[in-house]
């Protein structure tokens, strides 16, 4: 069909485009975060030191929660369309997504025992990322475990799909849940008190810098996901030859 | 599909393995709880709908599986999809007769709960029903597309509570409320958001469920 050849050609243009462009403006933004985090920025009045974590705790959730939802979009478009780049795209998505969660899962708790007393609390947020790790990673092992047919990949997609569709149910369920017993602890992010301008303009020079790791490390992902398609592809047809 | 509904019933009635598998796996995990948790009579109530539901929910992940790889095993799977009928339908017909056994399941296990904790149910008992009911809805949903799911995979009994679980969190969460405000004789306010919270969960579940069964390409 024409729009999936054009989609298949546009990915290409679309990923070698990024993957030239992108390393240094990354780079740069990534060297500029760790100055401006750690050399720059005035440290906060009551948590100290610790709460320059939230400079990358932050942008790493939304790096994660990007690629979930784009991986259910792709997965939607697969459901829907059926071609192979779809796939990719929404499997790229969840890896990386979810090394990005796992980042937000390990920092956040190293935030929280200064600030709040505990490791951990069971908040809307907090509970949310919980559920949404354990969904995707759930995602990743259906696709090592499933034989490599379209089924597979499929019910993966219904999975990412579902996943996302979860969140608001799951934020739902936790404040009604804590409605009934209001946490004890304040769940004052630091956000609520970004005083000096300088940290601001961290916060955002971090966001850009995840930002653009994300997209590159996305692509990555997704072009060798393309490429291992095409060497298999090429090691069937061969096989196909030999047998013929 | 009601002849697959059916034929279902009728193989489960003549043989009633899995209601008598899920009755005793329910009633040893009931068991075990009581066993390791160390609670008195007066804050009972504080543990025992979490062990309820955990019962459920594991036992019904043992037997929910089952329904498919009886297809499987007997090759019936291929046929079922050649038939010129909806996959959805399938679906449906997949759901009701797990709904069918998970109630079942459930109907057994209330006396046995009531016994081991040592609660009075009656009064509560038709609230505690819907209650069952609904969460039943839900978990025999999500149970019921993912186990197809996990039956394609390498690792099967595994993987159907890995895939499961994490989408029915809120699910649990909103079923062992309501059970315990239900027990406690809370008012109908408390009890009712709840209750709308699970509609609204099984809804969402249901519907998604059987609109993505159509789009699987079950051939492969």
């Amino acid at each position: 069909m024409k729009m999936t050849g054009d989609m298949n050609a546009l990915t290409k243009r679309f990923e070698k485009l990024i993957l030239a462009l992108i390393p240094i403006p990354t780079s740069l933004a990534v060297l500029t975060s760790l100055w401006a985090v750690f050399l720059w920025v005035p440290t906060e009045r009551n948590l100290g030191i610790v709460q320059r974590i939230f400079y990358y705790h932050v942008p790493s959730a939304l790096a994660c929660y990007v690629g979930f939802i784009i991986a259910a979009l792709a997965s939607i478009a697969y459901l829907a369309r059926g071609k192979q780049v779809y796939d990719h795209l929404a499997r790229a998505g969840v890896e990386v997504g979810m090394l990005f969660a796992s980042m937000v899962l390990i920092t956040g708790p190293l935030w929280a025992k200064p600030s709040w007393g505990t490791y951990w609390t069971w908040d809307a947020r907090l509970t949310t990322m919980f559920v949404l790790w354990l969904v995707y990673f759930a995602y990743l092992l259906l696709r090592a475990f499933s034989r490599d047919d379209e089924m597979g990949k499929r019910f993966a997609a219904v999975l990412a799909i579902i996943g996302t569709l979860d969140i608001p149910l799951i934020v739902l369920a936790t404040r009604l849940w804590q409605g009934a017993h209001p946490a004890v602890l304040q769940s004052t992010k630091a956000d609520s008190g970004l005083k000096d301008p300088a940290m601001g303009i961290t916060l955002a020079i971090c966001m850009l810098a995840f930002a653009l790791l994300f997209t590159w490390l996305w692509t990555l992902r997704f072009s060798v996901l393309r490429m291992t398609e095409a060497v298999e592809e090429l090691e069937y047809r061969n096989d196909e030859a030999l047998a013929s | 599909m009601f002849a697959l509904i059916r034929k279902d019933l009728l193989l489960e009635t003549r043989s009633k393995e899995t209601i008598a598998s899920l009755f005793l796996v329910g009633l040893l995990i009931l068991f075990i709880f009581i066993l390791s948790l160390n609670v008195e009579q007066s804050r009972v109530l504080e543990v025992a709908p979490g062990v309820l539901w955990a019962a459920i929910v594991l036992a019904s992940l043992l037997g929910l599986g089952r329904t498919f790889l009886i297809e499987r095993e007997n090759g019936c799977l291929a046929a079922l999809l050649l038939a010129p009928i909806d996959r959805s339908s399938i679906f449906l017909a997949k759901f009701l007769v797990n709904l069918l056994l998970m109630l079942t399941f459930e109907a057994l296990l209330l006396p046995a709960f009531a016994l081991f904790f040592a609660l009075d149910v009656l009064p509560a008992l038709p609230k505690l029903c819907t209650v069952l009911l609904a969460g039943s809805i839900g978990l025999a949903a999500a149970g019921t597309l993912f186990a197809l799911a996990a039956l394609n995979t390498r690792s099967r009994e595994l993987m159907l509570p890995v895939l499961v679980l994490p989408l029915e969190v809120p699910l649990l969460l909103a079923c062992v409320h309501a059970t315990e405000a239900v027990l406690r004789g809370a008012s109908l306010a408390s009890v009712g958001r709840w209750a709308v919270y699970l509609v609204g969960f099984d809804v969402l579940f249901v519907i998604s469920a059987w609109l993505m069964f159509e789009y699987l390409d079950l051939d492969g």
